[in-house]
């Protein structure tokens, strides 16, 4: 077999340095290992070029972007160069009249947002930390927010990608166009795969006019039983929320001042329809023994964005969030489990009625944290630790349980990222 | 092995009745729909007629050992080749496989096996209030096994999206023979989304022989509007209008005079025939949001020059609203013996300047060009109209659809919508791609067929063999650092 010479990883670092910014490497930290280079690229070129390097000299990479996802992923097998993409945010190609846009990868949610704002457009994402998350984050980590029920998730919007690939050259797949069917579908292959098989420096996306209105109609029952009835009928109707939660006594607490199993349904479109359909939800999820009240547009969006800091893979100490898929029919079942087996250990729990997942976030020592684990990874159709410190994701695979196709996922690896310079050991099987 | 000796085991695997290789039974599948002038007739070895999922795997396992292809197939309703067997083998034909075998509407799911027709499932959801989105023109005959491989549209695709949004997971034979399933009900499944990369793979990548459909709430409310334009650079106008007044359609679909005439002269649908263009739209949702757009979608079409305006009240006058669009490319045989539809997309802004241009083309080749489409989606459908008898007619069609598809990737558009780019389009990949996003392409499908038996000679265009890629992958880095071979 023929293969190249290797470069030597000190040389390959001096000629990183040289092809952007070096910065503090205490800054970057994934589960507690610093990176030996921190390095901000400001082109696609220059990160092509940059995992070309670390590929030749066996250097392994992180790609960063806020690092307000990096709980997610496995402990890094090696961690030498991390490489901050914040630089390249970029709204490439944006015409308003087509609906779509291509955004470099470090643009955050909130330049995005202001930008579509001004066109009356959006891509239907929430954040708490809209100022931190960034579009290629969101694209790696794949993971949604609630309102995937009325609008799909970003899985769904993507038209368009490019990446940088260790071999040095940036590649593309689909466009800028609504439909298409030119080509294999790169986009899905790099969603969700933590970069793990190319470093994603550009998404283009379809986007959705925004609603001229929005409320939310929370709904307190007395049970998480009459809680999940109300949300079943919710989504057995045609009523259509665009977001249809269930949250745990102790989290609407926190969000909405009632320590009740609270329901939240999200209503979108013209101001006098959307009135219209909250009372309609109303009537369909409440009960004799419920308490209902609606927030209004600013409360709703405020609500909507908090709530996602409790769904989300940001770095937590002293606490695991896991996320647990699970059949919406049999969401109930599930979190009366958690609460029976839990408690007051239990910080916070969210139903996703409308998607089929539930996000718990549980309270302990290390050694608490990783027996927790050890039975929620045996929960539901699929259970991810989303965030957990360091120690008590060692010897674990975050990922859960291995779907079938891993030796798939294996082979894809191999063939993308030979001498596994991107994300060693941190997605799923340790890929 | 010998021919003999592969028949025998085909013959244990499928059974007498599942099995075809007399040449008399084998014509039929020559053949897709695809057009024989400009695709050929390639005839495959053996077709087979597999029941169950572990009889493909076996077929497959089979395939393997003695290197033979393996084309997957299912109505053959596809126009761009992608169900024709270029290099022999055997061509898996889907189509008894046909079960529904699971619905669960409480958890918007059902399971299906990949012979099932597009149409029969979302009449057997329908009672259950829940239908699959997805509507191809062909879905009376096309099978969702078809859909998934080359990730279908359909007029409704505008709001729903198109199938691969649809797709929640698959049973899937491998091209080593092994079956798995990928996604699930729920979403978010850790690890590579193998769900969406095998949709729309066009066969190149595995067999699908079970699938998870997403189901979707049939709306509330539905109206459909018809607005008659005097021309089709009106009805562009105002397409763009209301995509961009923040209105939603589930569908807006375009016909030009041509096309009107034939459905009229066909189908008497009601069509305005003194129209230029006409374009139909449907909303759908809750109650109080149809009716509000409904007003806005007309009132739009009158500022963008439409001089009627219809709006269907009741099921019957929907459907027969729908049945001209549904009916049009039937109608075309009453234009000529013979037409090549050209399947591509356009940012929406391009679609004025893009029918321009296809009727320049139109006066520039002599050939009649008929247009029926999804314009909300900017996926085009000039349907070039001509007969295979006259000569030099053929070569004037390819060269005019060559233009077409130039103009449209030029433009920022796309080789194909929602048809599949199969054999009739993989060397035009070239427009749009470059060296590097084809060899990723290739890297894509080598890591799942390494000896490129599944569905050969499809997608990639020529030149793109696997091996090649790799060799150049390695060149590329070397180049780049000084470095030499060892």
């Amino acid at each position: 077999m023929t293969g190249t010479t290797r470069l030597a990883p000190d040389t390959a670092l001096q000629r990183l340095e040289e092809l952007g910014r070096s910065s503090d490497p205490s800054n970057y930290i994934v589960d507690g290992i610093p990176p030996r280079l921190a390095l901000e690229l400001a082109s696609p070129e220059t990160v092509a070029e940059a995992l070309a390097l670390c590929a030749a000299a066996g250097l392994a990479l992180v790609p960063w972007g806020g690092g307000g996802q990096m709980g997610l992923g496995n402990l890094p097998e090696r961690y030498d160069v991390a490489l901050d993409l914040r630089g390249l945010a970029a709204v490439v190609d944006y015409e308003p009249d087509d609906l779509t846009i291509g955004v470099q990868a470090g643009c955050t949610l909130a330049r995005l947002a202001a930008i579509l704002s001004e066109h009356g457009q959006m891509l239907p994402l929430d954040a708490d930390d809209p100022e931190r998350i960034t579009i290629g984050g969101l694209v790696a980590t794949g993971l949604g927010c609630p309102r995937r029920f009325g609008y799909g998730s970003l899985r769904d919007l993507i038209i368009g990608i490019t990446v940088a690939l260790p071999d040095g050259t940036l590649a593309r797949g689909g466009g800028m166009v609504v439909k298409n069917v030119s080509g294999y579908d790169m986009m899905r292959l790099h969603f969700g795969a933590l970069g793990s098989l190319g470093v994603i420096v550009r998404a283009n996306f379809k986007l959705l006019p925004s609603p001229e209105a929005q409320r939310t109609l929370l709904v307190a029952f007395p049970s998480l039983e009459e809680a999940m009835e109300g949300a079943l009928a919710v989504r057995g109707s045609q009523l259509a929320p665009t977001a249809l939660v269930v949250l745990a006594p102790v989290t609407a607490e926190r969000f909405i001042g009632m320590a009740r199993w609270t329901l939240a349904a999200r209503c979108e479109g013209p101001e006098g329809a959307v009135l219209r359909q909250a009372e309609r939800l109303r009537e369909t999820a409440a009960s004799a023994t419920s308490d209902a009240r609606i927030l209004e547009h600013e409360e709703t969006l405020r609500f909507w964005s908090s709530l996602q800091g409790k769904l989300g893979a940001t770095p937590l100490a002293n606490v695991m969030r896991v996320r647990i898929g699970e059949l919406p029919s049999q969401l109930g079942e599930l979190a009366a489990q958690l609460v029976t087996e839990w408690g007051s250990a239990l910080e916070d729990a969210v139903l996703d009625v409308g998607s089929g997942l539930a996000y718990v976030t549980v309270a302990g020592t290390v050694e608490e944290l990783r027996g927790a684990w050890t039975r929620l990874a045996g929960y539901g159709r699929h259970a991810t630790m989303l965030a957990a410190p360091g120690d008590v994701k060692a010897g674990y695979d975050v990922f859960g349980r291995h779907p079938e196709g891993v030796a798939v996922m294996r082979r894809l690896k191999e063939t993308f990222d030979p001498e596994r310079t991107l994300n060693p050991g941190r997605f799923i099987a340790l890929l | 092995m010998d021919r003999a000796a592969i028949r025998t085991r085909l013959l244990e695997i499928v059974g007498p009745d599942g099995l075809l290789d007399d040449p008399d039974e084998l014509l039929v599948y020559e053949y897709d729909a695809s057009d024989e002038v400009f695709a050929g007739h390639h005839r495959p070895d053996f077709t087979v007629l597999p029941r169950t999922a572990e009889q493909v795997s076996a077929v497959v396992r089979l395939a393997n050992e003695v290197g033979l292809p393996v084309i997957p197939r299912g109505a053959g309703t596809g126009l761009a080749g992608g169900a024709l067997a270029l290099r022999g083998g055997i061509l898996i034909v889907l189509t008894r496989m046909n079960r529904i075998l699971e619905v669960n509407e409480r958890d918007g799911y059902a399971i299906v096996e990949p012979g099932v027709i597009n149409l029969e499932l979302s009449t057997a959801l329908q009672p259950r209030g829940y239908f699959f989105a997805p509507d191809p023109a062909s879905q009376r005959a096309c099978t969702i096994g078809g859909n998934v491989g080359n990730n279908s549209g359909g007029p409704h695709c505008l709001k729903y999206g198109v199938t691969t949004n649809h797709i929640l997971g698959l049973e899937v034979v491998l091209p080593d023979g092994e079956r798995i399933w990928t996604g699930g009900p729920v979403p978010e499944t850790p690890g590579v989304d193998l769900t969406g990369v095998l949709v729309g793979s066009e066969g190149t990548l595995g067999i699908v022989t079970k699938v998870m459909v997403r189901l979707t709430r049939l709306p509330e409310g539905v109206s459909v509007l018809l607005a008659a334009f005097p021309d089709i650079e009106s009805a562009s106008h105002a397409t763009s209008a209301i995509i961009a007044a923040g209105v939603l359609p589930a569908a807006l679909e375009m016909m030009d005079q041509l096309t009107i005439k034939a459905v009229e002269d066909a189908f008497h649908a009601g069509y305005p025939r003194e129209a230029g263009a006409v374009l139909l739209v449907e909303l759908d949702g809750l109650q109080e949001i149809v009716a509000e757009n409904t007003g806005r979608v007309a009132e739009l079409c009158r500022q963008h020059s439409a001089w009627e305006v219809r709006v269907a009240r009741t099921k019957e006058e929907r459907d027969l609203l729908w049945l001209g669009r549904k009916s049009a490319f039937g109608a075309m045989g009453r234009l000529a013996p013979n037409y090549y539809l050209v399947d591509t997309t356009v940012p929406r802004t391009k679609l004025p300047a893009t029918m321009r241009r296809v009727e320049e083309l139109s006066r520039e080749y002599r050939l009649s060009i008929a247009n029926v489409f999804h314009a909300g989606d900017g996926n085009l459908h000039p349907l070039v109209l001509f007969d295979r008898h006259r000569p030099g007619e053929v070569e004037r069609v390819l060269e005019c659809t060559t233009e077409i598809l130039r103009y449209c990737v030029d433009v920022g558009g796309t080789l194909s919508g929602e048809h599949g780019i199969g054999f009739e389009k993989r060397d035009y990949m070239t427009l749009v791609f470059t060296t590097e996003d084809l060899c990723a392409m290739a890297g894509l499908k080598r890591s799942f067929d390494p000896r490129e038996l599944f569905n050969p000679e499809k997608v990639l265009p020529t030149g793109f063999r696997c091996g090649e890629v790799a060799l150049l992958r390695q060149q590329a880095l070397a180049q780049r650092f000084g470095l030499e071979y060892v």
